[in-house]
């Protein structure tokens, strides 16, 4: 499989959209939507636990849609709900069953989901969890031991322009990069001023950036789309991740306007 | 110091509901400051558990004692005596000083007054803050005398998260994200390179078995408390 780095360096503009996988067992309305969706964009992001909110692990989705569609399917792992040997034998599992992007973020804090008494884990933070696979992708574990076979994994991490202050963040960007970051994708953004406002401060981030742009209703599609056309026109971004809170038909209309 | 609130007080009482001559132990040293678990708490507890129990009809007697530090032997040998009288010992100490007096009296029922809530500071009158987690392994000289992993929720030590608005956190709008504060500390004294290097994940194993720290005067000196 070509991961999404290849994709990236093919492509002079790539669309990634976010699909959450389901609140139990069945995988159908997600497998339906990646099946509408996932011949327009050139990547597919499965969510974690998105907002510290109970989903199927996103494993067995990314899995499955790994198998199913033309687009990379990308991988997200939060360090929230993982110590260093889950979230290592996750990106294990991940990479045998036929995915090798991921998206490695500290995740949501606890609180802010629907299990808000469970015990945070943040054994690692999202710069160690990028140290951790890029090790991996080298054929050994965080303490140096050599792996019976090593995973080729291209790694996305996320950046947060409109965290405020900004110049800490720009430090955080830093050692993403330096942890072996090889794609940013931006938290959901109010408009490209707030892209440029954030990469003047940060400076280049030396790895591709996918602008996040975000519809929370079927109503603001129309906004999303304008905003992702000045966001593809202004140059500072490499592609688009289109998101849509989990509303499935507002994210197919996203994906329709920004891809189709 | 360590910082310790006093449990609902119906918690208490139904921990202490089956015992007759109960002894309530105040500590001097930590929780006295945070007017939790000292002399005088004790002495008001006792007086409210008497109180309970005389208005449920029960024949229970609760007395008081106080030492200066639960958490020494040398201390709690003041109580030996007093103890062999009660039926049960109602500890109002931390965590720790609950455990030695249990660990004294191995016979006897040592209930626990207080919840210890943290190692921290006495911020304003009444007013203690969180400030140390007791890691073992100190990142206070790296971090601008600002905590991470008491300070930031998330215990990030690379960095903010992405949450931080307005320099507060994610979490909770009333506070501040660590991570901002570390990065101002680190610019007005001149070391925000600190932050530049990757900082590897932690080693827990340090923290995964109860801690024992000997000093090495005594050691030399006293070899069998090695």
């Amino acid at each position: 499989m070509a991961s999404f780095a290849q994709v990236i360096k093919d492509k002079g503009f790539v669309v990634t959209a976010e699909l959450d996988p389901p609140r139990g067992v069945d995988l159908g309305a997600l497998m339906d939507l990646a099946g509408r969706i996932g011949p327009k964009v050139d990547a597919l992001v499965v969510s974690d636990n998105q907002g510290a909110n109970l989903r199927q692990s996103p494993w067995w989705a990314a899995h499955r849609l790994a198998e199913t569609t033309p687009a990379e399917v990308i991988l997200t792992l939060t360090c929230r709900d993982r110590n260093r040997l889950a979230l290592a034998g996750d990106i294990l599992a991940a990479a045998a069953s036929g995915v090798d992007n991921l998206l490695l973020v500290s995740g949501d804090f606890i609180s802010l989901g629907d299990h808000p008494q469970a015990k945070p884990v943040y054994d690692l933070d999202s710069v160690q969890a990028l140290m951790l696979a890029s090790g991996l992708a080298q054929g050994r574990d965080l303490n140096g031991q050599d792996l019976i076979g090593a995973p080729g994994l291209c790694l996305g991490a996320v950046l947060a322009p409109e965290a405020r202050p900004l110049a800490p963040q720009a430090i955080k960007m830093r050692k993403k990069l330096l942890a072996g970051a090889g794609f940013f994708i931006t938290r959901p953004l109010s408009g490209p001023d707030a892209l440029k406002a954030f990469l003047q401060e940060a400076g280049d981030p030396g790895a591709p950036l996918l602008a996040g742009v975000e519809a929370r209703s079927s109503e603001g599609v129309s906004a999303a789309a304008e905003m992702a056309k000045a966001i593809r026109a202004s140059g500072l971004a490499r592609g688009l991740h289109l998101s849509a809170s989990g509303e499935p038909e507002t994210l197919a209309g996203l994906v329709e306007a920004c891809a189709g | 110091m360590i910082v310790a609130e006093r449990k609902p007080f119906a918690e208490i009482a139904q921990a202490v509901s089956g015992y007759r001559r109960v002894l309530v132990v105040g500590c001097g040293t930590c929780v006295a400051v945070c007017l939790a678990g000292g002399e005088k708490e004790a002495g008001i507890l006792a007086a409210q558990l008497d109180l309970a129990g005389q208005l449920a009809g029960r024949d229970q007697r609760f007395a008081t004692a106080c030492v200066e530090r639960q958490c020494d032997r040398e201390f709690l040998a003041e109580l030996d005596a007093a103890a062999r009288e009660h039926d049960a010992l109602l500890s109002l100490a931390c965590g720790a000083g609950v455990q030695f007096l249990a660990e004294r009296h191995p016979s006897l029922p040592v209930l626990a007054g207080l919840n210890t809530t943290f190692i921290g500071v006495n911020q304003d009158v009444g007013v203690w803050d969180e400030r140390c987690r007791a890691c073992r392994d100190c990142l206070l000289s790296l971090t601008g005398g600002v905590c991470p992993l008491t300070m930031c929720p998330k215990g990030m030590v690379n960095g903010p998260c992405g949450g931080a608005v307005d320099g507060r956190c994610e979490t909770d709008p009333e506070r501040d994200c660590a991570w901002t504060v570390i990065h101002a500390r680190l610019s007005a004294s001149d070391r925000l390179a600190n932050l530049e290097a990757l900082v590897p994940p932690r080693d827990h194993s340090r923290a995964s078995l109860p801690g024992r720290q000997t000093h090495a005067a005594y050691l030399r000196r006293y070899s069998s408390h090695g």
